[in-house]
C-alpha cells in the first residue's frame, strides 16, 4: 500500500499524508504531534487559499456539508478530522500567528491567515492604485464587494480592518466617519 | 670465557652485556631498516595500484568492494593515513568520497526524521541518497552506505544499522535502543505497509496481550516511531509505524 496524492473535485491536490489513516488522530508524542499539526496547518491554509476561505469553526468538523469537507474528511479510507483535534490543531495556530480567534474571546472559530495583515495592506493598497482609487474616499462595502471582482472580494471586515490598520501605521490610510458607517481614503504614501 | 671468582669478574659480565647491547641495537635497526624499505615498495606499489586504477575505484562498486576488501584483507585503513584525510584519501580521493556519502547519509537521515521517526529502511535511503547525487554521481550500494555510516561513528551521533530478524537493514539516526520485541515489530509493519495492532502480534507471533501492547505503547509514546490511528476499522486503535510507510511522493 502506498499513501498518494489526490485531486479533489474542486481541482485542490491534497498531499499524499491525507491518505494515511493515522493522519487524522491527534498523537500523543510530542514530536510525531508537531509534525502531524504542521502539516494540517499548512493543509488548511493552501486549501483556504484556493477556496477563497476565511473561516474555519470548530463546527466545520462535525457536519459533512461543510465548505471545509474535503479537507476535514476522507471517505476514501473512511476518516475524519475530530473536533477535539481540530481545535487543538486551530490553538497551534493561533500561537503561530497564522490564524486570530474572531470573535475575539471565543475558541470555535478563526480567522485563517493565509496571507498575513501585512501583506493584505500592500494588497489592498496596489488594489487602489490600479483601479485608479487613491483619494477618494471608500466605503468598506465597495471594498469587500466591488463591481468587478477582485483579490479583496468577500475579505472580513474584521481583516480589512487590520490591514488598514498597518497603511495607517505608513501613512497610506486614513478611516473616515461617514453617514452609514466607515469608509477609508488610501492615499499614495511616500515610500513606505 | 673462563669464569672466576672476584671483583674483576664483575667488570668483564658488564662489559660482555654492553657488547651484546649494542650489536643488538645494529641487528635490530638493519631489520627495521629493511622494513622501512619494504613498506615504502609496497606503499609505492599499492599507491601506483590506486591512482591507476582511481577512477575504476571511485565509479565501480564491484571494483570498489573488492579493493577495500582488499585493504582490510592485509590490515589496511583506507581512511587512515599520516596526512589529513590519509594517504588513501589522497591518492584515490576516496576518503572525501566516504565522507561527503556520509554527509548526505546525514542530509537524508535529518530531512526525512519528521516522517520516520529517525528510522529509515536501508532501500529507501539508498534511493534518496542516489537521488541527491544526481546521475552523475556513479552509483551507489548498501555497502558504501555502511561503511560510510561505520566513518561517523567518532562524530557520537549515533547513526547505526540495524538488521531485522528477515535480514532487512534499517538505518537509525537517533540514539535510541530498539529491543527485540520492537524489531520484531519493525518487521511485520513492513510487510503490513505500516499499519500493526496487538491482535496481528498475539496471532502471528503468539504473544501475550500485554506484551503486545507494551511493545506497541513503547514504540508510540516512548520512542515516537509510530502515530496511532484510533479510528481503526477493525481493531478501533492501531498503529503506523511511520519508517515502514510508503509514500507516492
Amino acid at each position: 500500500m502506498t499513501f498518494s496524492t489526490f485531486t479533489t473535485p474542486t481541482g485542490f491536490l491534497l498531499p499524499s499524508v491525507h491518505s494515511a489513516p493515522p493522519f487524522f488522530t491527534q498523537q500523543p508524542h510530542p514530536d510525531s504531534n508537531a509534525t502531524v499539526t504542521e502539516q494540517w496547518t499548512t493543509l488548511f491554509l493552501t486549501y483556504a487559499r484556493h477556496r477563497k476561505l476565511f473561516v474555519l469553526r470548530v463546527e466545520d468538523a462535525e457536519t459533512t456539508d461543510s465548505e471545509w469537507v474535503e479537507v476535514l474528511r476522507n471517505e476514501r479510507i473512511n476518516r475524519k478530522l475530530l473536533p477535539s483535534y481540530l481545535s487543538a490543531i486551530i490553538a497551534t495556530m493561533v500561537s503561530k500567528n497564522v490564524a486570530t480567534y474572531d470573535p475575539p474571546g471565543q475558541n470555535r472559530s478563526v480567522l485563517l491567515y493565509w496571507r498575513l495583515p501585512e501583506e493584505w495592506a500592500e494588497v489592498l493598497h496596489g488594489w487602489a492604485i490600479s483601479t485608479g482609487q487613491l483619494n477618494t474616499i471608500l466605503t468598506f462595502y465597495e471594498i469587500t464587494d466591488p463591481p468587478i471582482p477582485s483579490p479583496l472580494s468577500n475579505i472580513p471586515i474584521t481583516l480589512l480592518r487590520k490591514a488598514i490598520a498597518v497603511l495607517a501605521k505608513t501613512g497610506r490610510s486614513q478611516l473616515i466617519s461617514i453617514a452609514d458607517g466607515e469608509g477609508v481614503r488610501l492615499f499614495q504614501g511616500t515610500g513606505k | 670465557m673462563h669464569r672466576r671468582g672476584g671483583l674483576a669478574a664483575f667488570d668483564r659480565q658488564e662489559q660482555s652485556k654492553r657488547s651484546f647491547a649494542v650489536l643488538s641495537t645494529q641487528l635490530s635497526q638493519s631489520q627495521v631498516d629493511h622494513l622501512h624499505a619494504q613498506l615504502n615498495q609496497f606503499r609505492t606499489a599499492l599507491a601506483h595500484f590506486a591512482t591507476t586504477h582511481r577512477d575504476s575505484i571511485r565509479k565501480d562498486p564491484a571494483f570498489r568492494h573488492a579493493f577495500q576488501q582488499m585493504c582490510s584483507s592485509i590490515g589496511v585503513d583506507p581512511l587512515a593515513g599520516p596526512r589529513k584525510g590519509g594517504w588513501w584519501a589522497e591518492m584515490l580521493g576516496l576518503g572525501d568520497w566516504q565522507y561527503e556519502l556520509g554527509v548526505q547519509i546525514v542530509d537524508v537521515c535529518v530531512s526525512t526524521r519528521e516522517r520516520n521517526g529517525g528510522l529509515i529502511e536501508m532501500e529507501d535511503l539508498l534511493r534518496l541518497v542516489t537521488k541527491l547525487r544526481g546521475v552523475s554521481g556513479g552509483e551507489v550500494t548498501a555497502d558504501d552506505i555502511v561503511r560510510s555510516i561505520k566513518t561517523l561513528q567518532p562524530l557520537g551521533v549515533g547513526y547505526q544499522v540495524v538488521t531485522l530478524a528477515d535480514g532487512r537493514r534499517m538505518v537509525r539516526s537517533v540514539v535510541k535502543e530498539l529491543d527485540e520485541d520492537q524489531a520484531v515489530v519493525l518487521a511485520i509493519a513492513q510487510q503490513e505497509g505500516g499499519r500493526i495492532v496487538e491482535d496481528i502480534l498475539i496471532s502471528r507471533k503468539g504473544w501475550t496481550r500485554g506484551r503486545a501492547r507494551a511493545a506497541l505503547e513503547n514504540m508510540l509514546l516512548r520512542d515516537g516511531l509510530c502515530w496511532l490511528d484510533e479510528q481503526d476499522e477493525e481493531c478501533g486503535k492501531a498503529y503506523w509505524v511511520t519508517s515502514a510507510m510508503k509514500w507516492d511522493v
